[in-house]
């Protein structure tokens, strides 16, 4: 077969995630496996019909030990990623979650017509490139906060009748305000799915922008670097924030 | 006309029960009664899991408590074809029992006695000729002359204090009061002993179902397992505890509640011929020793009796439509169909529509509808149920255990068995089973240790507990007979959750307004041609309304 | 001790009959005299008269209204059961039950004027005990006392009370007649009382013995007993029944009872896979236990159903740890709901991915022609 002669861009190299935002993402997606594994087995242990005596086994406190084990390390790595989001540079940025400018909500148009429902579009939109999260994934980020806050309060409140620490007593209101641990557990259980789901599309479309743009979307995550096309910059061309500006 | 006087609220009863009644020349000429609570359990249990409704109908009443969860597991377990292992049988045969003891001493002591016995008067006895007296009785140990003044002194220094209480406003000095200072002390005493007697009779529903009241019950059996190896299971310290307490329950029915009721009612024979009402008579029969669907087996047995005429009893069918249904002419519903017609439970209706006066009000409109009950008839036919309805049936199927006990208390009394018909004859009726059900309970009990002895330890039979292996759609009837009388539940399962679930009460059978055709219900009927010696103090009135021991909230659901 | 100290404590600062009597101006002497001529009249021998003496310079004992409104009874049932103090003693001894319907012999007018005298006796001085919830729809009519409606009698009895107890489940979160659809729209207590102290004793009933423990603690302490955030006495509702279970130990083991009556039944393991509440039920059922420490659910080997939670009958099923919703199959929970959803995910993820697929060769397509075109990028 001949060979293709493929036009090859010229591409920028752009430090895109910070090291702080990288660990942060890696140690959530550790610790996110361990919960949802963990909590998993807490809502619906398995069937071990041994002879064993209780006395030779603690597999339900393992399970237990590890999920609350890993709660404290999701909630920290969660606290320092708010954080991040005052100090670390424009693509960490708190506004890229939030939408704050009418560019924001015409890009989450743009995003959804082609991205996700592979719509036509029109040449700039068709054009459209975010080099940090686009709109899209950043509102959707934005729920996923608002998922950890939710997972982080009722997990808490729960935890803080166990508990003996100040800390986790801080959220013996959550139970209350909501009539109850009942209330609470299954909320707790609930939420856990909008992470499988979420992590599940998320990946996929980690891919599918590899796959689409050939950007090094996914070895971003790993090296913080991007490559964006130089055209990209002299039009610019980007509805949300300018790289540039 | 006569006068119209309210009785409102009936107290020492459970629940909210208004009684109307026409007074004329010291009789009652006419009466209404009305339950005045409702809370519409029969619409919450729609779309729920059946499995689960034992526990939601329980709530329908505390005193009664158990009786209802073991009718809807009953009723579950018809719908599904389950059939339970025999030790779960016996399990619920010995908590019904239990219920018995427990639900039928605390009325005659607590809810019922003080209609008989003056406190006030009690006062007033020689505790040594108090003491002579219950030892001629029984031989329950507590009757000293030094036990009786304790009592005396300690009551006497609860008067002086002003501070009457419970006690406060009762009919005392009432001229229908009949007993003896020295009877009256001793009831008094007794009411206190079974006050604290009551509270351990229950321990054995504590056992097998975890707590008292509102014990737990298990669609396909019973969830207490026998252990008899371990530490949580049913296993020689359970049952070794559960043999003493219905040892102690028995003595106490014998040597305490049937020589006070026989002794009391030895005072009371003009009450022998008071308050008989309808005449009909409708059980459903219970405590089945070979399963729940061999009627011939059941220590209680079934059947109708109509106008006091014992020489035929007939059967009854709770599955055929036109037998047992229920009206709403004088009941605060609407039917889709009208409100003339009467539906059998399995096609029930429950929605509500209240028409009576706005609150606060005098009178209800009695012309009209005035209750939440509905009106259930068996054959069209108003019927009374409770303990005399299954003493009768016993005794008029010609069955020893009842024979025995009904005649020695009319030969003793010297009393017709006509008397039976009466105010008297229902208080009465309820001691003898009581003494039944005590004795029966214990055979209930050796025949578990029998069965276990024989290594059959099994509770439960989960096989078709899970909803997979349900049919679409089922019907299903559970009864039972309730300390009150005769009760049933009747659902109708579609995919895998109730579409309806219906419940007719005992006392929803005695105490319901009149029918379509203006029939009275037992209350209403009981109640005509009570004397009434003074109208401000309806003394005859609870009289005989506490001799059906009243549950409203049971009645209404 | 608790932060909830009564304003008015009236009732102890009651006089006694003797009091009253010595400032009127009698003497002790007239006092006895009183003393036994009351003795007398009362019917009792001479020996009594001491006791009366006495009965008449204690104070009086606390008056109690005990209302029944939407209920069952299983609450004044449970009361009776308990077995310290035992209530033939506090009946007697602590308090002066001064209204309720299970008990006094009064019945009707009689029973509606004991009532208005300790109303009117007594004043800011009573306790108020609710067995039972309020329905407030279609204006009250749904429970109906005396020609009143529960509301009415409520707001008349609770105005001047010194506490509100609110027993059980009913009168505490509304119990099985709140749950959906609540026809009656059945209304726990604590909504319709403001400006005064109510106690929630929830349990559906409560324990015997935790009923009992509220009234000694008033009694004995001058307070109402310390109340957590829900107004929950913290003795009693301050843990879970699973941190007190004995069972335990088989849960942190991962040994469960699969089905009822099952090996692992009869070995007492734990009861969470046949849908125990314990975990997210506070009550002191694994300590005290009921009946005077006979039993509790889960020793029965039943699971706890959760009967002192609030909203227990529709937050879950009885043998299920997860609620249904509405609208599914009985067996549907959150975790059937979330593999149908993550099934849907996966068929839509794969039909975007073919049609990037198909897109994509298009785009390789353009930049082969554009590559053939020599077509490149200016750098500057
Ligand atoms: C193979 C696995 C994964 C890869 C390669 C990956 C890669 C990435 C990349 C490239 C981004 C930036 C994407 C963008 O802005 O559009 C990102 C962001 C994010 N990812 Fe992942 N991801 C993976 C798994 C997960 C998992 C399992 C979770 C959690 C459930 C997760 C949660 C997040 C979050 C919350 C962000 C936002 C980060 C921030 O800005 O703070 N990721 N991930
Ligand atoms: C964000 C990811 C998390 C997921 C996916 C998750 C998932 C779960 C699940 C599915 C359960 C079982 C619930 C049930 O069905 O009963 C559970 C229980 C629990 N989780 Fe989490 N959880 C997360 C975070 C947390 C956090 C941050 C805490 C904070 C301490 C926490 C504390 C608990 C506690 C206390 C329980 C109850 C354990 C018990 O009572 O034995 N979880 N979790
Ligand atoms: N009527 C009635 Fe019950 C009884 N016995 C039950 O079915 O009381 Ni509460
Ligand atoms: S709380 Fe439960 S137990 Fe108490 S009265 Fe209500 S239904 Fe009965
Ligand atoms: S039986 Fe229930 S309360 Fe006890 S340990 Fe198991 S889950 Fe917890
Ligand atoms: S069901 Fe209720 S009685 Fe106790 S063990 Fe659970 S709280
Ligand atoms: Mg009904």
């Amino acid at each position: 077969m001949a060979e293709k002669l493929l036009r090859v861009h010229r591409l920028r190299r752009i430090y895109v995630w910070e090291l702080p935002v990288r660990i942060y993402h890696w140690i959530n997606v550790l610790v996110l496996l361990v919960l949802v594994v963990t909590g998993f087995y807490i809502g619906n242990p398995l069937a071990l019909m041994s002879g064993k005596e209780a006395s030779e086994v603690y597999t339900m406190g393992w399970f237990r030990f590890l999920h609350f084990a890993a709660a404290y390390i999701f909630f920290f790595n969660f606290v320092f990623r708010i954080y991040w989001g005052f100090v670390g540079n424009k693509y960490a940025n708190w506004k890229q979650f939030i939408p704050t400018s009418k560019a924001f909500w015409k890009e989450l148009k743009t995003v959804l017509k082609i991205d996700i429902l592979q719509m036509k579009g029109d040449k700039e939109e068709r054009e459209h490139l975010s080099i940090g999260h686009n709109a899209l994934a950043g509102l959707t980020y934005f729920g996923t906060f608002l998922a950890f806050l939710l997972q982080c309060l009722t997990g808490f409140g729960l935890y803080a009748s166990m508990a003996s620490w100040w800390f986790p007593k801080l959220f013996t209101w959550v139970p209350f305000l909501l009539g109850g641990d009942i209330l609470t557990r299954q909320i707790h259980h609930w939420t856990m799915w909008f992470f499988i789901l979420f992590a599940v599309i998320h990946v996929y479309l980690v891919f599918y922008h590899d796959y689409v743009e050939g950007r090094g979307e996914i070895s971003s995550m790993g090296g913080g670097w991007k490559f964006i096309e130089e055209d990209f910059f002299k039009k610019n061309k980007s509805h949300t924030p300018n790289p540039e500006s | 006309m006569g006068k119209r006087i309210v009785v409102d609220p009936i107290t020492r009863i459970e629940g909210h029960l208004r009684i109307e009644a026409d007074i004329e020349n010291g009789k009652i000429k006419d009466a209404y009664s009305s339950g005045t609570m409702v809370r519409l359990i029969e619409e919450i249990l729609k779309g729920r899991d059946p499995r689960d409704a034992w526990a939601y109908v329980g709530r329908v009443c505390g005193v009664c408590t158990s009786t209802h969860s073991l009718t809807s597991v009953r009723t579950v377990e018809d719908a599904l074809k389950i059939n339970i292992p025999a030790n779960a049988e016996l399990v619920r045969n010995i908590m019904h029992c239990t219920l018995y003891m427990h639900d039928h001493v605390v009325h005659f002591y607590h809810l019922h006695a003080m209609d008989w016995v003056d406190v006030v008067n009690a006062l007033k006895a020689d505790p040594k000729k108090t003491s002579e007296l219950a030892q001629s009785l029984s031989h329950w140990p507590k009757s000293s002359p030094g036990y009786f003044s304790d009592i005396q002194a300690r009551i006497g220094k609860f008067v002086a204090s002003g501070q009457l209480g419970i006690f406060a406003n009762g009919y005392w000095g009432h001229p229908a009061y009949k007993l003896p200072a020295e009877v009256n002390l001793i009831g008094l005493a007794h009411y206190l002993e079974a006050l604290e007697w009551q509270k351990e009779i229950v321990k054995i529903h504590a056992i097998f179902g975890g707590k008292n009241p509102h014990p737990n019950y298990l669609v396909g059996g019973m969830a207490c397992s026998i252990g008899l190896d371990d530490v949580s299971g049913i296993n020689a310290e359970r049952l070794a505890m559960i043999d003493r307490l219905l040892e102690e329950g028995k003595q106490f029915i014998e040597q305490v509640y049937i020589p006070d009721l026989m002794a009391i009612a030895s005072f009371y024979k003009d009450w022998g011929g008071i308050g008989g009402g309808l005449g009909n008579y409708l059980v459903y029969g219970d405590l089945p020793t070979k399963g729940i669907n061999d009627p011939s087996s059941f220590k209680f047995p079934g059947g109708a009796i109509l106008n006091k005429d014992i020489s035929k009893v007939y059967d009854v069918d709770l599955k055929k439509d036109d037998e047992i249904q229920e009206f709403i002419k004088h009941s605060w519903y609407d039917y889709s169909g009208g409100d003339e017609q009467g539906l059998h439970p399995w096609k029930g209706e429950s929605k509500i529509n209240y028409t009576g006066p706005k609150p606060p009000f005098e009178h209800l409109d009695v012309k009209d509808k005035y209750s939440y009950l509905k009106t259930p008839r068996w054959n069209g036919n108003a019927m009374e149920v409770g303990p005399l309805a299954r003493v009768l049936v016993g005794y008029a199927k010609g069955i020893e255990e009842y024979r025995a006990v009904v005649d020695k208390a009319l030969t003793d009394l010297n009393v017709p068995v006509t008397a039976l018909f009466s105010t008297l004859g229902r208080t009465a009726a309820r001691g003898f089973e009581c003494a039944l059900t005590a004795q029966w309970g214990r055979e209930f009990f050796d025949q578990l240790i029998s069965n276990i002895k024989n290594g059959d330890t099994r509770m439960a039979d989960t096989s078709l507990f899970n909803p997979e292996t349900w049919p679409k759609t089922a019907f299903g009837v559970g009864f039972a007979e309730a300390p009150r009388g005769a009760l049933a539940h009747w659902i109708n399962i579609e995919d895998q959750k109730i579409a309806n679930y219906q419940l007719v009460v005992p006392t929803t059978w005695n105490a319901s307004p009149r029918d379509t055709k203006g029939q009275m219900s037992a209350y209403e009927s009981s109640l005509i041609d009570t004397p009434v010696a003074d109208e401000t103090q309806p003394l005859e009135i609870i009289r005989t309304i506490h001799s059906f021991d009243p549950c409203m909230a049971c009645s209404v659901h | 001790m608790s932060k909830h100290k009564l304003s008015e404590e009236k009732w102890f600062e009651q006089p006694t009959y003797y009091d009253e009597i010595r400032f009127k101006g009698y003497t002790r002497r007239d006092f006895m005299k009183f003393a036994s001529m009351m003795a007398a009249f009362i019917g009792l021998e001479s020996s009594a008269i001491g006791q009366v003496a006495k009965a008449m310079e204690t104070k009086p004992r606390l008056p109690v209204i005990w209302l029944h409104f939407q209920e069952c009874t299983c609450c004044s049932e449970s009361f009776i059961r308990s077995s310290h103090p035992i209530v033939a003693d506090i009946l007697l001894d602590k308090i002066s039950l001064d209204y309720s319907e299970t008990l006094m012999a009064a019945s009707g007018t009689q029973a509606e004027a004991a009532l208005k005298n300790t109303l009117e006796k007594y004043k800011g001085q009573y306790i108020l005990c609710i067995e039972g919830s309020v329905p407030t729809g279609a204006d009250g009519v749904y429970c109906m006392i005396g020609g009143k409606t529960s509301m009415q009698i409520l707001e008349e009895v609770s105005e001047n009370a010194a506490a509100v107890i609110a027993w059980g489940s009913c009168a505490s979160n509304g119990c099985v007649q709140s749950a959906k659809p609540n026809p009656t729209s059945a209304t726990p207590i604590h909504k319709l009382v403001k400006g005064k102290p109510v106690i929630k004793v929830p349990g559906c009933p409560p324990i015997g013995e935790v009923m009992a423990g509220v009234i000694v603690h008033y009694l004995t302490f001058g307070t109402i007993p310390e109340l957590d955030r829900l107004g929950r006495p913290k003795a009693f509702y301050s843990k879970r029944v699973h941190d007190t279970c004995y069972r335990r130990p088989f849960y942190d083991a991962g040994l469960f009872v699969e089905s009822f009556d099952d090996e692992n039944a009869k070995k007492g393991y734990c009861l969470y896979k046949v849908g125990c509440k314990g975990p997210t039920t506070y009550n002191a059922c694994g300590v005290m236990k009921w009946n005077a420490g006979t039993s509790y659910p889960i020793q029965s080997g039943h699971p706890c159903i959760g009967c002192s939670e609030e909203n227990y009958w529709d937050n879950g099923r009885l043998y299920q740890r997860a609620s249904s919703f509405a609208g599914f199959g009985i067996e549907s929970d959150a975790d059937t709901l979330g593999k149908y959803a993550l099934g849907a995910t996966g068929v839509a993820l794969a039909g975007h991915a073919i049609l990037t697929n198909i897109n994509k060769r298009k785009d390789i397509n353009t930049l082969t022609a554009e590559g053939e075109a020599g077509d490149v990028d200016v750098i500057e």
